[in-house]
């Protein structure tokens, strides 16, 4: 008897149910990504609003300046030439009159674009955006000294 | 199967009394250490790659397209940024003077506090990028500055900077 080890048998089956619990959990609520179509580098900023999931009308400008509509799940994105952005504006607007309008600028895009895209919403009667950014850190601050700008 | 019983039943007695061997419940132990470990490694991955962040963004209001203010030239500020990002300032009709971006923001606090009806009006070359705008908004929004205007250079406007450096 006092040679002999004796075994501690741990019950391990409430943790690997717990374990499959969560397994199931972050499996199903894990969405990845959408293929991004248009690549945007977003600029920097201080902001924490967050954006609506659904219901919005996403206007991307690329770094390029070229411009792109779709809603919140960017798959199907369409090109606007720049006579019709106006027109598309109003159309999706009018399609869904509560939904959010979020632009979704490169942060090199030229800013005549950004002016000229602004310009268009007012004339839509859209006096109400949102202008999505990724978080600026502390520390980080604003301006070509700040390391915002470091890594162009 | 019958040895198994027997060793586990540990005496004969049984097979003795019932003249045959009584089919003993064999527990059969399945290994799941390499199941749990694969499960745990599937939880490890989802819970690194949930992503629970959703994207942030700044709010515009932006005034109706028709709407005039008449302001004093006195009680305007006005930010120039060039081509090339440089940031020249004037205030009221004084002549432009180069600014730089780290002292952008002690300038707006200074001005609103010798003068609480100042009024930022920030010029941006069609051809500088979006980014000093976003910066632009940032900074005036950390100097408390929440009304402001923000439009695109004129030609005048490209000449005057022109003329400053």
């Amino acid at each position: 008897m006092a040679n002999r080890r004796n075994r501690v048998r741990i019950d391990m089956t409430p943790m690997v149910d717990v374990a499959f619990l969560l397994l199931i959990f972050f499996m199903s609520t894990t969405q990845f990504k959408p293929p991004e179509t248009v690549a945007v580098d977003l600029p920097l900023s201080k902001s924490e609003i967050h954006v609506p999931e659904t219901g919005t009308i996403i206007l991307t400008v690329n770094r390029t300046g070229q411009m792109f509509i779709s809603d919140e799940n960017l798959a199907a994105v369409q090109e606007l030439a720049p006579d019709n952005v106006l027109a598309a504006i109003v159309q999706w607007r009018e399609r869904s009159p509560g939904a959010h309008v979020i632009v979704k600028g490169d942060k090199d895009a030229p800013f005549g674009a950004m002016a000229d895209l602004m310009d268009n919403l007012a004339k839509a009667k859209t006096l109400r955006f949102n202008l999505m950014t990724d978080l600026r850190k502390a520390g980080d601050e604003p301006g070509p000294n700040g390391a915002s700008a470091g890594g162009r | 199967m019958s040895d198994v019983a027997v060793a586990e039943g540990g005496s004969g007695k049984r097979q003795g009394v019932m003249g045959r061997v009584k089919k003993a419940r064999v527990g059969v132990r399945v290994d799941m250490t390499p199941m749990v470990d694969v499960a745990f490694l599937l939880l490890i991955f989802f819970m690194v790659t949930t992503v629970f962040r959703r994207p942030l963004a700044m709010e515009v209001n932006m005034p109706e397209p028709d709407a005039r203010v008449e302001v004093p030239e006195s009680n305007v500020m006005t930010i120039y940024v060039a081509k090339d990002e440089a940031l020249f300032m004037r205030q009221g009709a004084q002549p432009l003077q180069p600014i730089a971006w780290p002292d952008l923001r002690a300038t707006f606090e200074a001005g609103t506090a010798a003068n609480p009806d100042l009024i930022i009006l920030v010029k941006i070359h069609r051809e500088a990028r979006y980014e000093p705008m976003v910066d632009m908004m940032d900074t005036l929004e950390d100097a408390k500055m929440q009304r402001f205007s923000l439009v695109e250079m004129k030609e005048a406007d490209v000449a005057a900077v022109e003329a400053a450096r």
